[in-house]
């Protein structure tokens, strides 16, 4: 839409991003493959590729790589669901009626500057390496984004849809459920694919400090055996999966917004 | 049916360091299943008068009833048609006119039967299951007329609903109306910019002054529009009448020593 | 919600903001005195107020609080000031040029994904536990939200300022630095703070993981101490030190940008 610069031809920004690609990786294979840096430091873009196939045949760090991400996946759901479960409502109602708002907000605003990461001792000394604790770390990260878009779309609401809703009758439990809601969820979807991103970044962290399985973990062992191409190919698996929800997410997004015709 | 009752009702409101008198000491009466038109300059307080009734607003002092009853909170007994709509984009046609039936906790079959009415009245058949940002914009005003019909108020209240139409939608939106309320009549609140409007649908035409709102002028319409059977000619021939031009320039010459300045 | 305010609103969001903030602290109180909740899992105010002595005066963890927060708080800000001096104008010639976009985008997007914190063993693995891998770490985390922004604020300069500096005939560079960079200035301040957020939460992980100083170091020690109260402390100063921080980013902001609101 801006053209800023005068627009390039579609196959010359083809040809270019193929130059970016092979410039990038033709460079990684050279610098490792050559004398100049150790295989122990830089391991090759393949060598990395191979080492995360690897890991999916025989178990590395107790388990194979799958499971180890099935592992992540499970704590990053229950995280990132209960603070959906419990952000998305309570930025609704945070939104509707401001003595809630009043109270909350403090309170709210304090714990938000605490790096969810900075919870981590707190949940290893209360759940030991349970899930509880990178849960409820998950759960520190994801929650703010879910409360704070909830409660900007409900405040952006046309206050005429509230006024209509309750001209015709509509008490306030159903106003928050059929009128601040579905209004909201365009925010909504939007925070909770931020949510989910700092979810699942809050999610490696804690891996990487507190636990005995999971892609954060595999790092770890990588990193203890000093086998930089376990961890770049944990990184990867951590990348990927990261992407795979936003892409996930920002479908939702769209539909969302197809459906209702670019609602707020 | 009811009627609408404002008994000395003013309305300040804080505005700045200080207040702002929307309205003063307005007292009007609203007899059941009279069609009442409030005119004004922009800022008279018509609109606020409007939110008064139906419970958005409340006045400073003096009282608003409905019926006999102090209004206090919005309901379905007063039925409010905006002036963008307000219709739920996130719901069908068929869910946005069911709404206010649904909160009364009508039957999925009640809700389907007035549904079907309103649409066929409106000539609407076939959008149940469309969105509103589908439909045009008179297609929308028409839904919310309807959603508004739907719960079968005591008191309509209509603030400009033809105010974000185009010229030709709104004149037929005009006509609609007429038809609509001599098939179904209720007392109905109707602010309006337009004189034109004003005289063609209403009984009773209220001027509005500003700085402070106050009543104006109150013309009688009723008696001419009987007379001269204006509901059932067509609103072009109706709008030819020297009545109707004798009255809508007495208006408009009302509102414009408002405007300029010399009230 | 319609009824005209006797009492200014916002009198009494304070008030009820206060209200909530005393009842929290009387719960601390409460809980923490009738032993409801032992002291090994949450601290008592009393606890907390001491181990904030003890951190202070003697020091806890190799160094005292000032210490601890000193050597923190630099190493944010330095890999904070590398990550956007490198992104900023990285951003700025990929939102700029789609020529350019398209050569660095393969590196770009397979980087972006990797959550920062994942950066951290490998970090480990050439740096060592000592800073360098910590200023490394914070510049990925702060270095990608700064690109995206200042990208953004320079793909969606309005063309019509563009267009209306070249009809006066300015050359490119003049456009880049007269329209394009004031106009993502906004843009690319948004993305400063998130940057410095990131940057904090980074430190704290990776001084987590493994360090010589530092409040994330403090966390891990008091953490194998079993020392609830001393965690606090330590998370307490992190977030102090994360607004003071931001709010220094906010005044630039207020300074730099004049002309918004």
């Amino acid at each position: 839409m801006a053209a800023v610069n005068r627009t390039a031809r579609p196959g010359e920004l083809l040809l270019l991003t193929a130059l970016g690609a092979a410039l990038f990786f033709g460079g990684w294979q050279a610098l490792a493959a050559s004398d100049l840096v150790s295989k122990q430091v830089l391991p090759s873009p393949l060598a990395v590729l191979e080492a995360g196939w690897t890991m999916t045949q025989k178990p590395f760090a107790g388990n194979l790589l799958q499971a180890h991400i099935l592992a992540s996946l499970q704590r990053f759901a229950m995280g990132f669901g209960l603070a959906a479960l419990i952000g998305v409502p309570l930025g609704l109602v945070m939104g509707r009626y401001r003595v809630i708002d009043d109270a909350v907000s403090p309170i709210f605003e304090g714990l938000r500057f605490i790096a969810p990461l900075a919870w981590v001792p707190f949940a290893a000394l209360w759940f030991g390496t349970g899930i509880g604790g990178p849960v409820m770390v998950i759960f520190a990260g994801a929650f703010p984004p879910c409360v704070i878009n909830a409660y900007r779309g409900a405040q952006l609401v046309e206050t005429r849809l509230v006024e209509a809703a309750q001209t015709l009758g509509a008490r306030n439990v159903r106003i928050i459920a059929e009128v601040l809601l579905p209004g909201a969820l365009p925010s909504i979807v939007a925070g909770l694919r931020v949510s989910a991103g700092l979810a699942w970044q809050s999610l490696i962290g804690a891996e990487l400090i507190v636990v005995s399985a999971g892609i954060g973990y595999v790092m770890v062992q990588g990193q203890s055996n000093l086998s930089p191409a376990i961890v770049m190919a944990g990184m990867l698996a951590v990348g990927a999966v990261g992407l795979a929800i936003d892409v996930l997410l920002r479908l939702a997004e769209r539909t969302v917004r197809k459906r209702w015709g670019h609602v707020a | 049916m009811k009627n609408i009752a404002f008994e000395d009702v003013t309305k300040v409101f804080p505005r700045g360091g200080g207040t702002f008198t929307a309205i003063e000491r307005i007292t009007l009466d609203v007899a059941e299943k009279e069609f009442v038109a409030i005119v004004g300059p922009s800022g008279c307080g018509k609109t606020t008068l409007m939110r008064m009734a139906a419970g958005l607003e409340f006045p400073s002092s003096g009282s608003v009833s409905v019926g006999g009853r102090a209004v206090t909170a919005p309901g379905p007994d007063r039925a409010v048609v905006f002036q963008q709509f307000a219709l739920f984009p996130w719901k069908t046609v068929r869910d946005n006119i069911a709404f206010g039936l649904k909160c009364k906790g009508a039957s999925r079959a009640e809700q389907d039967d007035a549904v079907r009415k309103y649409l066929e009245l409106m000539g609407m058949q076939g959008t149940e299951d469309s969105f509103p940002h589908q439909l045009s914009g008179g297609m929308q005003q028409r839904v919310a007329i309807a959603r508004s019909y739907a719960i079968d108020p005591d008191v309509l209240l209509m603030d400009e609903p033809f105010g974000a139409l185009d010229a030709q939608t709104r004149t037929v939106m005009q006509e609609e109306l007429i038809r609509l309320s001599r098939f179904n009549p209720r007392t109905v609140l109707f602010i309006t910019h337009s004189v034109d409007e004003a005289v063609y649908l209403a009984d009773r035409v209220v001027v509005l002054a500003r700085n402070p709102g106050r009543i104006r002028e109150i013309l009688d319409v009723a008696a001419t529009r009987r007379a001269e059977e204006w509901d059932a000619r067509a609103i072009e021939e109706v709008m030819d009448l020297p009545s109707f031009t004798g009255m809508r320039t007495h208006l408009w010459k009302l509102l414009r020593e408002q405007i300029a300045g010399t009230e | 919600m319609p009824a005209a305010p006797t009492v200014p609103r916002s009198r009494n969001r304070l008030l009820i903001g206060l209200a909530s903030i005393a009842a929290l602290a009387a719960a601390w109180f409460v809980l923490t005195g009738s032993g409801a909740v032992g002291s090994a899992r949450f601290p008592s105010p009393l606890e907390f107020w001491k181990a904030a002595d003890q951190i202070a005066t003697r020091g806890y963890a190799g160094g005292t609080l000032l210490l601890q927060a000193w050597h923190s708080t630099r190493l944010v800000v330095l890999g904070f000031l590398v990550a956007v001096a490198t992104g900023i104008p990285l951003g700025l010639l990929m939102g700029w040029s789609r020529r350019f976009e398209a050569l660095i985008n393969p590196a770009f997007l397979l980087v972006r994904p990797i959550p920062p914190l994942a950066w951290i063993p490998l970090a480990i693995v050439w740096l060592g536990l000592g800073d360098a891998a910590k200023v490394m770490v914070i510049w990925f985390a702060a270095f990608v939200p700064s690109v995206i922004n200042a990208y953004t604020g320079a793909r969606n300069i309005d063309p019509v300022f563009v267009a209306a500096a070249r009809v006066h005939g300015a050359s490119s560079a003049r456009v880049l630095w007269e329209i394009v960079i004031p106009g993502s200035l906004p843009m690319i301040f948004t993305g400063l703070r998130l940057s410095l957020q990131a940057s904090w939460t980074t430190l704290v992980a990776a001084e987590l993981v493994g360090a010589f100083y530092g409040l994330g170091r403090v966390l891990d020690i008091a953490y194998r101490d079993i020392y609830p109260a001393m965690i606090a402390v330590a998370m307490v100063t992190v977030g102090v030190l994360g607004a003071l921080t931001t709010q220094v980013l906010v005044q630039i902001e207020k300074w730099a940008v004049p002309w918004r609101r």
